[in-house]
């Protein structure tokens, strides 16, 4: 029963798809700029000649409508087209970049989990103790502070002053490292190079924490919250009173439940994560979807940004779904 | 136990993550043979020497961009017929000499004993190739054209007359082919009629000093020294095998995270140091900053198409009040040249007679009031977010002379088609002279319909000299018609006229025999690092 509603959520994610598709292709278009003036640079002498024959080369001299039901016509047979600026195909482009991106955006997360969890059950435990308190301050900076700011405290610390971590890229040249799946850190393990392994994992970091920080000041205060109510619930009591250990309590019956509201900020917050990947990706030299994404919308690159932005819907999408599913899991009462 | 564990947990989480902190690496360390001398100093001939890009490059095959930080990356795998020094002088590289056989048809002798990466022999039928590729319409493949043929001018075709000759035929006069002839590199006709382009791309193969190892175009590219190479350009010391053994271009979009790894030492050059960043690095020790005449004009264009610019007197007052030389010495700290009108202080056209309008706001204000504005105006500046200070401190001395102005800042994208409409009054902005030749600056920026021209200045008499000198290929001739026409111009004052800002980029001291090249490419051919 449960596949079959994954099935019907995942056909479900198809009009979401094609609506995405035209309403950025229209916007796009709307925008104004032209991309192969932009293309042509500010120098030299450009004839109306060569211009024409890129517009027509780029299929920009056909009407709006002409231009979308081509665009959707080859979408749906998974050619999202060239892009403009670079002259590959968009699918190529997004497919080269995209393993950057998750590895960035999982290692944010698990570092954001494994920060938050712990200091937002312990701060619950401890309500109103220092560390409570101290917590909260510091959470509260970590959603206000701004991603791109962060990064370069942190590149001017670790690398600059104390020159313990790179500042940019992902991997150092000529650490060996055989590419396996495009995830560095998983391709080390596979192929058991312990120095790629370390390579990666040095510069992963830095962007990594400036962007988990908000997820981690988000997710201790919701952990936070739901732990007190959760805490102080009927069966918490009647547990404590059964004689079970504290730590038992907190982690087997309390936590789990705590859990739900966190399970649905994490889902939402992937989405928030893959906005936030332009500025960080930016900032730190990663060569991701965001920084590609940042450099095809300033370039009117219509068709790289049409695929980027499908990619962060399918994305989206499909986190949701995932945060439905789990929620089965963690409480069987909730169906899908 | 169970408070002991969450707590034993946490410190062991936090220990954790400093540990992992501390798992910073450099690349895997090469053994170093006996050091080699380049310019009295040793380096190292298995150093490894990393570049910061500022932007990702677009593509390895040298016909299918128009870019130049894709250019800078290229010429160190592909050579050209000719090349330029760092001041601009044009020098033969895989061309030994070249002559005109008449004013439309130009003939080149290629040197004899030039490989490309692959071994295989650089012949005059990879060059005829080479030009084909760009001169026909979807001779790329896939119905793609190259988006370079703009920059070969009037050249119509390019024919093998021997195995080392080839000859160009114009359909008119060009004095300028061998400034813009640097932008064209030669590539191997087997190899590219046997791979395809898009293959060509991914596994470039080329005949200058380094050959492609790897790279990702977002990312990085990587090069080694090619052992067989000729040697390159005679004119460029040492003739011989590039200095270092391994070259790294690395994309850094962010110009403060470019900066914090040429600190750290992760890179060793650095593309593009803004103005307001140069003392930081001259406060590195280790550190120099290098600087060469740019080749880029910023400038306040004005609308001729509406008031008040329309009139000639309200322009010229702009000039007088706006302090540029103020603006050269302080918001850019020295680090560009003043003009006196829109040609280059480098070019050999230049008017020489003509000096900046003096700043003299006495003067503006009766200019002003001569053309009806006793109070001004109120005036947006429209640019972009890197000119801001500029256009703010413009905004400041304008107000000075009663004119209300107001800065604002664009997209390029969308302040582009405005300003070819003639929506908006003013924007300061930029436009490139690599050639240093007015006839691809003066023609798209100054002449009715140029795609540069966001004045909408037309002047017939300026229009004609133009179109004469670009022609004539008598130097003194066309520099008399440039000066001509320059005057007009200044008088007319279709522009704030401007500064050319200098090429600035920083380098490790550790870096030996490299200079900032006016063109903004960075060669790595003859630079090397000092061995320890």
């Amino acid at each position: 029963m449960r596949a079959v509603k994954i099935v019907e959520r995942v056909l479900a994610t198809i009009p979401i798809m094609i609506g995405v598709a035209i309403l950025v292709f229209l916007f796009m278009r709307f925008t104004p700029g032209d991309p192969v003036d932009l293309m042509m640079g500010k120098d030299g002498n450009v004839s109306a000649q060569e211009v024409a024959t890129l517009r027509a080369q780029f299929n920009l001299d056909e009407p709006i409508y002409v231009q979308l039901f081509d665009y959707l016509h080859k979408a749906s047979q998974g050619d999202l087209g060239l892009s403009f600026k670079k002259n590959r195909p968009v699918i190529e482009l997004v497919k080269e970049a995209l393993p950057a991106t998750v590895e960035l955006s999982l290692v944010a997360v698990v570092i954001s989990l494994f920060i938050a969890i712990p200091i937002g059950v312990y701060s619950a435990v401890k309500q109103n103790s220092l560390i409570d308190r101290a917590s909260m301050g510091i959470s509260f900076l970590g959603v206000s502070m701004p991603a791109f700011w962060l990064g370069i405290v942190l590149i001017l610390i670790f690398s600059v002053k104390l020159g313990i971590s790179p500042a940019q890229g992902r991997i150092d040249y000529g650490v060996g490292l055989d590419k396996v799946t495009g995830f560095y850190l998983l391709d080390s393990i596979l192929t058991g190079n312990f120095q790629a392994f370390k390579s990666t994992l040095s510069h992963l970091l830095l962007p990594a924490i400036t962007l988990g920080a908000t997820l981690a000041a988000i997710v201790t205060r919701v952990v936070r919250s739901s732990m007190l109510e959760v805490l102080r619930q009927d069966y918490i009591v009647m547990a404590r009173a059964k004689g079970m250990s504290e730590f038992k309590v907190v982690v087997k019956h309390a936590l789990r439940n705590a859990l739900i509201p966190t399970v649905t900020v994490v889902g939402l917050e992937i989405g928030v994560l893959l906005g936030g990947n332009m500025i960080v990706e930016t900032v730190f030299g990663w060569p991701g979807l965001g920084r590609i994404a940042v450099e095809a919308i300033f370039n009117r690159d219509y068709p790289l940004v049409q695929g980027v932005v499908m990619f962060y819907a399918i994305v989206f999408v499909m986190a949701n779904l995932i945060v439905d599913i789990l929620y089965t899991y963690i409480n069987p009462k909730i169906s899908i | 136990m169970n408070k002991k564990t969450l707590k034993v947990t946490a410190i062991l989480l936090v220990l954790g993550m400093i540990m992992l902190t501390g798992c910073g690496t450099k690349a895997a360390s090469v053994e170093k043979p006996a050091a080699t001398t380049l310019n009295g100093q040793n380096v190292d001939p298995n150093a490894t020497i990393t570049v910061g890009l500022s932007a990702s490059v677009l593509t390895l095959d040298p016909a299918n961009h128009r870019d130049r930080n894709t250019e800078t990356v290229i010429r160190n795998m592909f050579d050209g017929l000719v090349t330029r020094t760092v001041d601009g002088k044009i020098v033969p590289e895989i061309a030994e000499s070249w002559k005109l056989n008449s004013p439309t048809v130009w003939e080149f002798k290629i040197r004899k004993g030039i490989t490309f990466h692959d071994g295989s022999p650089l012949t005059a039928d990879d060059v005829q190739f080479t030009f084909e590729r760009i001169l026909k319409e979807g001779a790329l493949g896939n119905n793609l054209s190259s988006p370079r043929k703009g920059l070969l001018g009037p050249v119509t075709s390019v024919v093998k007359v021997d195995d080392f000759t080839v000859q160009f035929n114009l359909s008119s006069p060009w004095p300028i082919m061998e400034q813009m002839l640097p932008h064209q590199q030669i590539v191997p006709k087997a190899y590219v009629e046997k791979v395809g382009s898009e293959e060509f791309a991914k596994k470039p193969i080329g005949a200058g000093p380094f050959k492609f190892v790897e790279g990702k175009l977002d990312e990085r590219i990587v090069m080694e020294r090619y052992d067989k190479y000729y040697g390159g350009s005679p004119d460029l010391k040492p003739v011989g095998l590039a200095q270092a053994k391994t070259v790294i271009f690395e994309v850094i979009p962010e110009t403060s995270t470019r900066l914090a790894s040429l600190m750290s030492g992760q890179i060793q050059i650095s593309q593009k140091v803004p103005a307001d960043m140069i003392d930081k690095v001259k406060a590195d020790n280790n550190l120099l900053i290098k600087s060469a005449e740019g080749t880029t004009v910023t400038m306040f264009q004005m609308n001729l198409k509406q008031k008040p610019f329309d009139n000639v007197k309200v322009r010229q007052a702009m000039n007088y009040a706006v302090n540029i030389q103020q603006i050269v010495d302080t918001a850019l700290g020295g680090n560009a040249v003043r003009l006196a009108g829109p040609v280059l202080a480098t070019s050999f056209a230049v008017n020489k007679d003509l000096k900046p309008y003096p700043y003299d706001t006495a003067k503006a204000k009766q200019l002003l009031s001569e053309a009806g504005y006793p109070n001004g105006f109120a005036l947006v500046i429209d640019t972009e977010a890197d000119l801001k200070t500029i256009a703010e401190a413009a905004a400041a001395d304008l107000q000075k002379v009663g004119i209300n102005a107001t800065v604002r800042i664009w997209d390029w994208g969308v302040l582009k088609p405005l300003l070819l409409k003639g929506e908006r009054s003013m924007a300061l902005t930029t436009f490139g002279n690599s050639t240093q030749d007015p006839s691809d600056f003066l023609e798209p920026t100054l002449k009715a319909g140029g795609g540069g021209n966001y004045s909408h200045y037309a002047n017939p008499e300026a229009a004609t000299l133009i179109d004469q000198a670009k022609i004539s290929l008598v130097e003194s001739e066309r520099k008399d018609l440039y000066v001509k026409a320059q005057a007009i111009i200044y008088n007319e004052a279709p522009w704030v006229f401007g500064y050319a800002m200098k090429q600035t980029e920083a380098s490790s001291k550790k870096i030996v025999n490299w200079e900032s090249s006016m063109d903004s490419r960075i060669n790595l051919h003859d630079v090397g690092i000092l061995a320890k």
